[in-house]
């Protein structure tokens, strides 16, 4: 038994293989604290806002009947975009995990997967905006940052978690009608660049690696994403 | 209807042997799309501009019709090609029987899961890492001590090692278990040089 997280992986939407059934067991037996995790597709089979969402709940719900799950690892992600960051796929985040910590006693984290690469304030505004939605809907685990949409290779790094982390912060008791006015402006100020979302840098570009640190370059980007953030309505 | 125990996955796994057959493609395309269609109709929902909700009756709505979409379609097996179903009790169950409070990590790195709720004040926990993203083996342990720097983070959520001893891990090959258990033991490496031996990944 460990105090660490063993991830089940459910298939969308509303499907699962043998393989992971026999996993569940595993981990039971040994009294495993497990993370079901999914990740339902806005335009995907499901289709729009709100038949999402209704997939959404029912996935979530499907962790604790058949994954005995501890917490369930949400993840609603744009079919054109790949990201968790766009307008429609916040809004399915939201409106999920205020029902189910409405309704249910069920704890849940969001994953994140931004468009753009690490060292640009595009990166950390898309992060900043999930943060603000994730707090305030009652999220209880806040995980990534994957930047880049997490396919190209050591785009990554610890500066886009600390956003993460700040914005978290910033926003945990936040009236509501606040929180949808700073989501508005933050994801207003950067939804027209999906298809020319700046690459970024590598780890290796932008932190010393020998030290760990990250350089001034992105310290200065992060400042810099921070001032916007308190324009938009945030205070750190 | 009252059930007769508990679902676990050994039940699970013997409703995937006798369950109703269905093709993968009249799920995804015919059963999934028709009756999250049906429910947004039956419970009358359009979510508007709010990204957090403030209308508790439409949440209600959304919850039933999410309870709704569970039960009545249940779950595909993709092995087996046969849906898997609960009924409403079950559920009701598994719902009212979660996992309490626990804790995540050991000694003063670890933290505690607790609900939260809409509005509370009480910050997340913060799972910092690459979530999945492809890492080089050279920069697989620097790239996760980044995270674990992070006073912000409280836990580790790993990368995906791309080679392990110059190889790709193959799935279904040795590689893929070495990479795998030494992805864990990076991680937990990067965690103790960055002073937090006890995060929980």
């Amino acid at each position: 038994m460990t105090s660490d997280s063993h991830e089940v992986s459910q298939l969308n939407e509303l499907k699962i293989d043998l393989d992971a059934i026999a996993v569940i067991a595993h981990y039971k037996g040994n009294s495993d604290i497990i993370m079901d995790e999914q990740m339902p597709i806005f335009g995907g089979y499901a289709g729009g806002i709100e038949e999402t969402t209704i997939v959404d709940i029912a996935t979530s719900l499907n962790s604790m009947v058949m994954s005995s799950a501890s917490w369930h690892l949400d993840g609603p992600v744009h079919i054109r975009w790949g990201s968790t960051n766009t307008r429609e796929t916040l809004q399915i985040a939201g409106w999920a995990c205020a029902t189910l910590s409405e309704f249910t006693d069920l704890m849940t984290g969001n994953q994140y997967y931004p468009c753009a690469g690490p060292c640009t304030e595009m990166c950390l505004l898309e992060a900043a905006a999930q943060s603000v939605t994730d707090t305030s809907s009652g999220r209880e685990i806040l995980s990534g940052v994957a930047a880049a949409k997490g396919v190209i290779t050591d785009k990554t790094t610890g500066m886009e978690a600390r956003m993460m982390g700040e914005v978290a912060r910033a926003t945990a008791g936040m009236d509501i009608d606040s929180v949808n006015a700073v989501v508005n402006n933050i994801v207003s100020s950067y939804e027209g660049n999906y298809a020319n979302a700046p690459e970024g840098k590598t780890f290796q570009e932008c932190y010393d690696v020998a030290t760990v640190t990250p350089t001034d370059e992105y310290v200065k980007v992060y400042e810099g994403a921070r001032r916007k953030l308190e324009e938009f309505g945030l205070t750190f | 209807m009252t059930f007769t125990k508990s679902v676990t996955c050994f039940d699970f796994y013997d409703r995937a042997q006798k369950g109703e057959k269905c093709t993968q493609d009249d799920w995804d395309l015919m059963t999934i799309p028709m009756k999250a269609m049906e429910l947004k109709q039956k419970y009358n929902l359009d979510f508007g501009t709010e990204t957090v909700p403030t209308d508790k009756d439409q949440m209600e709505r959304l919850f039933k019709a999410g309870f709704d979409m569970l039960l009545d379609c249940g779950i595909y097996c993709t092995d087996t090609k046969r849906i898997v179903k609960y009924t409403e009790d079950e559920i009701w169950d598994a719902i009212n029987n979660p996992m309490p409070a626990f804790q995540l990590g050991t000694g003063r790195d670890s933290v505690q899961m607790k609900k939260r709720e809409v509005g509370d004040k009480r910050k997340p926990i913060v799972q910092g890492g690459p979530t999945g993203s492809p890492i080089s083996e050279d920069m697989f342990m620097p790239i996760h001590m980044s995270y674990a720097l992070e006073k912000e983070v409280d836990t580790i959520v790993n990368g995906v090692m791309m080679t392990v001893r110059g190889k790709p891990p193959i799935p279904g090959s040795p590689y893929e278990i070495l990479a795998a258990k030494s992805e864990t033991r990076l991680i937990r490496n990067a965690a103790s040089m960055a002073g937090r031996p006890g995060m929980a990944v």
